[in-house]
Order: C-alpha cells, then sequence, then structure tokens
C-alpha cells in the first residue's frame, strides 16, 4: 500500500473519477465489426499475405494447365479413353487444388502463428482481451479470402485451359450441375484446409511445427501411405482430408472419385478435420498465457 | 486505478510472483522496481491478462481489464518494445490497433506525430531501432487516450532527448489525473520520474511509499562537516550518538545526526565550521541496498567486500 503523501489530484477509488477531466474524448468503441476490419488490416498489411496468395493462383493455373494438356494427349490413345473414362472438365479445370491448398493451409498457419512468433500477439490481445473474437474474425477473414482467391483462380484456370479443352469438348458447362458440384467442393476444401491450418497454428503457436504438421497431415501422409498396402492402413487413409475430400471434389476413377465414401461422408470427415482443431484452439486460447 | 491482491503467479514449482497486494493511484507516477526476475513483467502481464494469475485478483478501476467494454480506452501498455509484426509498417500495426475499437485514422496520426515517428511512419518496423520501437510502443499505448498507462522499461533504448521527452509526457499524463505505472532500471531517471515506488524482489514486495521515504527508510542522509578542529568535532558527535568516518584530515562523514544538530554541538563548543552540508542518499544507493538479497542473477565483482549499506558516494 502507498502511504499519504502529497497527491497532484485527490485520489479516489471512483473509477469515473477520471472522466471528469478536461480533455477532449477519443471516440473508440471495441465490437466484433472492429475486430473483424483490424483481422482484414492486418492480413492485407503483410506483403507475405499478397505473395501467398498470388502464388496460389498462378500455382493452381499453371497446374490446372499441365495437367489439362497431359490428360487431353493421353486420351487420343484407346489406353488413355479407358482410363479417363467419366471424365468431367470441371476435373481439370480445378486440378490445381492441392496446391491452392498448400498455400492457403500455411496461410492460415502464419495468420495466427506470425503473432507468436513476432510478440504481436501482445498487441492484438491487450486490444481484444477476450480473445476469442479474434480467432473467430480470423477464421471468417481467411475463409471470405479463400473463397474470393479459390475463385479467382478457378477463372484463370478456365481461362487457360479452355483453348485445351475445347478440342475434345471438355470445357464444363456453367449449367451442367456437376461443375459446381465440383467447383464448390473445391472450394469448401480449401476453406476447410485454412481452418484447419488455422486450428494448428492456434494451438501449436510455432511457425515450423505447425507449417510441418499441417503439410504431414495434408499432402505427406496420403502421399506416403498409399504404398503401404496393408488393408487397415488403407482404410484408415481415407479418412486423411485430402483422400476424404476426393469423394466430393472429384467424380470419375481416375481422379478417384469411386472411393468407399459417399460425397456426403466424404465432405463430413473433411468438415471434421476443419471443426475440431478450431474448437480446441478456442477452449485453449483463453486459458493459455499469452 | 490498479489494484492487486494476493497476486501469485507460478510456472512450475518456479513462483514468479508471491503473493502481491498493491494499489496504483491515479494522479501519480508510480515507479516499479527490482532485478531481472523479480516479477515486474509478469506482474505488468498479469494486469493486462495476458498472463492468468495462479491465484489472487488484479483489477483496473475496479474491474479485471478483460472485462471492460473499451479495454484500449482503460490501459494503454508498452510490454517490452516490438509487440509488433516486424512485416507492417508503423502506422499499418497502430492502424490495425485502432481498427479493433473504431478509432479514427486522425488520431492514430497525430500519436505518430505526437511520439516523433511520421518521418519513418511508412517504413517497416523490422528494420527500426530500439528507440524508434519504443516510440511505437509508446505511440500504441496512448492511441485510446488511456486512463491509465503500464509502462515497461520505457526509456530503453532512447537517446538523451527521447529519455527527457518521456519524463515529460508521464509527469503530464499524471498531471492529467492518469494512472501511470513505470518500470525503469534507471535510478537516476526513476527518482526524478516517479512520485511513488513499489520495490520487488523474488516475486515479493520489498517495499512502498513515496520515493525519499523509500530511500530516507533506507539510507539515512550524511552530513559532510569540513572543520580545523573535526578530531574534537568528531569525538563529541560520536558521543551524540553518530556515527563518523573522515575520508579526509580535517573532513568529517556523519550519519545519524542532522544539518542543525552537528552546527548546535560546534557552536556550543567554539568549534569552527567551514563546511555543514547534508547529502541525499541517492535512489540508487537506497535500490541497491535494498535489493541486495533478491538479485536472481548477481555478477560477481572483483571487489572482496559488497559496498556497505550507506557507504559514502
Amino acid at each position: 500500500m502507498t502511504t499519504t503523501a502529497p497527491q497532484p489530484v485527490s485520489p479516489t477509488t471512483s473509477p469515473t473519477a477520471a472522466g471528469s477531466r478536461i480533455r477532449p474524448v477519443i471516440p473508440a468503441k471495441l465490437d466484433f465489426a472492429g475486430v473483424l476490419g483490424a483481422e482484414w488490416r492486418k492480413l492485407f498489411s503483410l506483403r507475405s499475405t499478397w505473395w501467398t496468395l498470388g502464388l496460389t493462383v498462378v500455382l493452381m493455373t499453371l497446374m490446372a494447365l499441365g495437367q489439362a494438356a497431359g490428360v487431353t494427349d493421353s486420351l487420343d490413345t484407346p489406353e488413355g479413353a479407358a482410363t479417363f473414362v467419366g471424365l468431367h472438365g470441371a476435373e481439370l479445370v480445378t486440378g490445381g487444388y492441392q496446391f491452392g491448398m498448400l498455400t492457403i493451409a500455411v496461410l492460415g498457419a502464419l495468420l495466427i502463428t506470425g503473432e507468436y512468433s513476432t510478440g504481436m500477439i501482445r498487441s492484438t490481445f491487450a486490444a481484444v482481451p477476450t480473445r476469442l473474437p479474434v480467432l473467430a474474425a480470423k477464421g471468417i477473414v481467411l475463409a471470405a479470402v479463400t473463397v474470393v482467391i479459390t475463385a479467382i483462380a478457378f477463372v484463370t484456370s478456365y481461362a487457360a485451359t479452355a483453348p485445351i479443352l475445347t478440342d475434345h469438348d471438355l470445357v464444363p458447362s456453367l449449367t451442367d450441375p456437376t461443375t459446381w458440384q465440383i467447383a464448390g467442393g473445391v472450394t469448401a476444401f480449401l476453406v476447410a484446409a485454412a481452418m484447419f491450418a488455422l486450428g494448428i497454428g492456434t494451438l501449436l503457436r510455432s511457425t515450423a511445427g505447425s507449417v510441418t504438421v499441417v503439410i504431414t497431415t495434408l499432402l505427406l501422409l496420403p502421399g506416403i501411405l498409399q504404398f503401404i498396402t496393408v488393408d487397415w492402413v488403407q482404410d484408415a487413409m481415407e479418412y486423411l482430408p485430402l483422400p476424404a475430400a476426393t469423394a466430393f471434389v472429384t467424380v470419375s476413377d481416375a481422379f478417384g472419385g469411386a472411393g468407399d465414401l459417399t460425397a456426403w461422408q466424404g465432405a463430413a470427415i473433411v468438415a471434421a478435420w476443419a471443426i475440431v482443431p478450431i474448437i480446441a484452439a478456442a477452449i485453449m486460447l483463453g486459458r493459455r498465457d499469452a | 486505478m490498479i489494484e492487486a491482491t494476493n497476486l501469485t503467479k507460478r510456472y512450475g514449482d518456479k513462483t514468479a510472483v508471491d503473493s502481491i497486494s498493491f494499489t496504483i493511484r491515479p494522479g501519480t507516477v508510480t515507479g516499479f522496481l527490482g532485478p531481472n526476475g523479480a516479477g515486474k513483467s509478469t506482474t505488468m502481464r498479469m494486469i493486462l491478462g495476458l498472463d492468468q494469475p495462479t491465484s489472487g485478483t488484479v483489477t483496473v478501476n475496479g474491474k479485471p481489464y478483460a472485462e471492460h467494454a473499451t479495454p484500449l480506452r482503460e490501459v494503454g501498455a508498452l510490454l517490452e518494445a516490438k509487440a509488433v509484426h516486424p512485416g507492417r509498417s508503423a502506422k499499418a500495426h497502430l492502424g490495425t490497433m485502432a481498427a479493433t475499437h473504431h478509432i479514427r485514422a486522425k488520431r492514430v496520426d497525430e500519436v505518430i506525430e505526437l511520439t516523433g515517428l511520421a518521418a519513418v511512419a511508412n517504413k517497416r518496423v523490422g528494420g527500426f531501432s530500439l528507440g524508434m520501437g519504443q516510440r511505437l510502443g509508446i505511440a500504441s499505448a496512448l492511441l485510446a487516450d488511456p486512463d491509465t498507462l503500464i509502462l515497461d522499461e520505457p526509456v530503453n533504448g532512447l537517446d538523451p532527448d527521447g529519455v527527457q521527452w518521456v519524463r515529460t509526457l508521464v509527469r503530464d499524463l499524471a498531471a492529467e489525473g492518469r494512472t501511470v505505472f513505470l518500470s525503469s532500471h534507471l535510478m537516476s531517471e526513476m527518482a526524478q520520474t516517479a512520485d511513488q515506488l513499489l520495490v520487488i524482489g523474488k516475486g515479493r514486495i520489498i517495499t512502498t511509499g513515496p520515493v525519499q521515504e523509500v530511500i530516507d527508510s533506507v539510507l539515512a542522509s550524511t552530513v559532510r562537516v569540513r572543520s580545523p578542529h573535526a578530531t574534537d568535532l568528531a569525538s563529541l558527535l560520536e558521543a551524540a550518538g553518530a556515527t563518523v568516518t573522515s575520508p579526509e584530515p580535517g573532513t568529517l562523514d556523519v550519519r545519524g545526526l542532522t544539518g542543525e544538530t552537528i552546527g548546535d554541538t560546534a557552536y556550543t563548543h567554539h568549534l569552527a565550521l567551514h563546511e555543514l552540508a547534508t547529502q541525499q542518499a541517492s535512489l540508487e544507493a537506497a535500490y541497491m541496498a535494498l535489493t541486495q538479497d533478491a538479485v536472481e542473477y548477481r555478477s560477481e565483482t572483483t571487489t572482496p567486500e559488497p559496498i556497505p549499506a550507506g557507504a559514502p558516494r
């Protein structure tokens, strides 16, 4: 306790006492719209965001173009035509989604690990001490950006592949529901991958650790496990995000669309991969020291 | 107003803050002193709700920080410089902070101007010097014009102009009725800036009170006496209960008696005085004496004996 001493202003226990001072009031009000706006500004005031988003569009387009060229080439042979029976043009237009999955997931992880590694998180939580709105705002901003950037990548991929696909009458029709099922499925999957990464990033806090876990789960495990031809490993592998996603982002056998899972089962599994880490992150966020 | 009650923070079996209670009042600058690892930063983080107390409570203006509707209006904080993403410009950083509270862009420009960052406002923070980082931290602390300021080492890395600017700023903020709570290792600076002190060591409060009272409670002031009759005077003063040392012939350092008593004694015995000067102990010396046992990381010195408390400077 401080002992009595001459004080410039008589001390008082009333919290409103300072409000009577004569100085202009700076208008300030904390609400969720403000937090959302702050997270939007945070994301787009970093150069790395622009790089990552630009890279996403470029890689998805180039991959779609390469795949479209390769597949349409092999369609000219009888064996190729047999392999790609049931092929839908939209599968080729969205063919770059695995690259998008990687760059978007890295962006999602960095969105929060970048704050922990730099100390920015303390400024963030000082402004929003209830914390949970920060995670919610990050999730909303990330989902919105993912939807928009995926849509842009589809447009560029559509334009880039159209000349090749025209020859084989594979340009996806915009009136065909299957086109929209595939495009919507890929978009939803990328949003889920972003949420998974954001959740893991919030839980692990470290950029290196989070990116490793995210890339391993999304890409490396499905790639490696397919060579382990033990039944239970193959069964388990279907429950990883990428194999589960093929149940609703593809329709032809060649792209893995004829797995054991129905489209809705696949969607449920992918949603679980997104939601469970986010819920765990939300629970831990309030409990741990920043 | 910041009130802590039995505030405790343990990390595993290490107790960083050990059941401390204190009140930081509005209208004053309260200096927070303590050796490295004493628990200062942990205490400040707990005030802001960044760290959860293991037990005990701390409130700002009557409520836990997180329960305030407009947190940045309640407390502006500078916690270790560069709690900032290095890839963002100073202006963008302040802009994101301002956005959470719908604070206008005009106010962002104002604090940039006020903290002298106008020339570098659009540069990325990664390239900032420590001093510029501190100014940015102070700018974000002032952003919503808070009633309480918590500043952890605000002058660290600032040039002499900057140090003086922070001193004036902090005094002005307190004069406007705000609560200012700041830590610093610069004792001379603290002595000039703070009204009240809160000294902690090993997570416990060592002492608290107005600056001069704290100094006086630890170190008695010394009276420097010069006299042609120094030897005679020394025995008289020792008889009166003083501790007398003689740094050089004809000069005495007297502790335990006031200048008035010494002067009167000399007058009564017809001993001439050439100098009679009361010397206040410095905050630094008082701090050293206070925290001697509480220093966590002490470097060995080549001096075999520690300087005794109250040794002449």
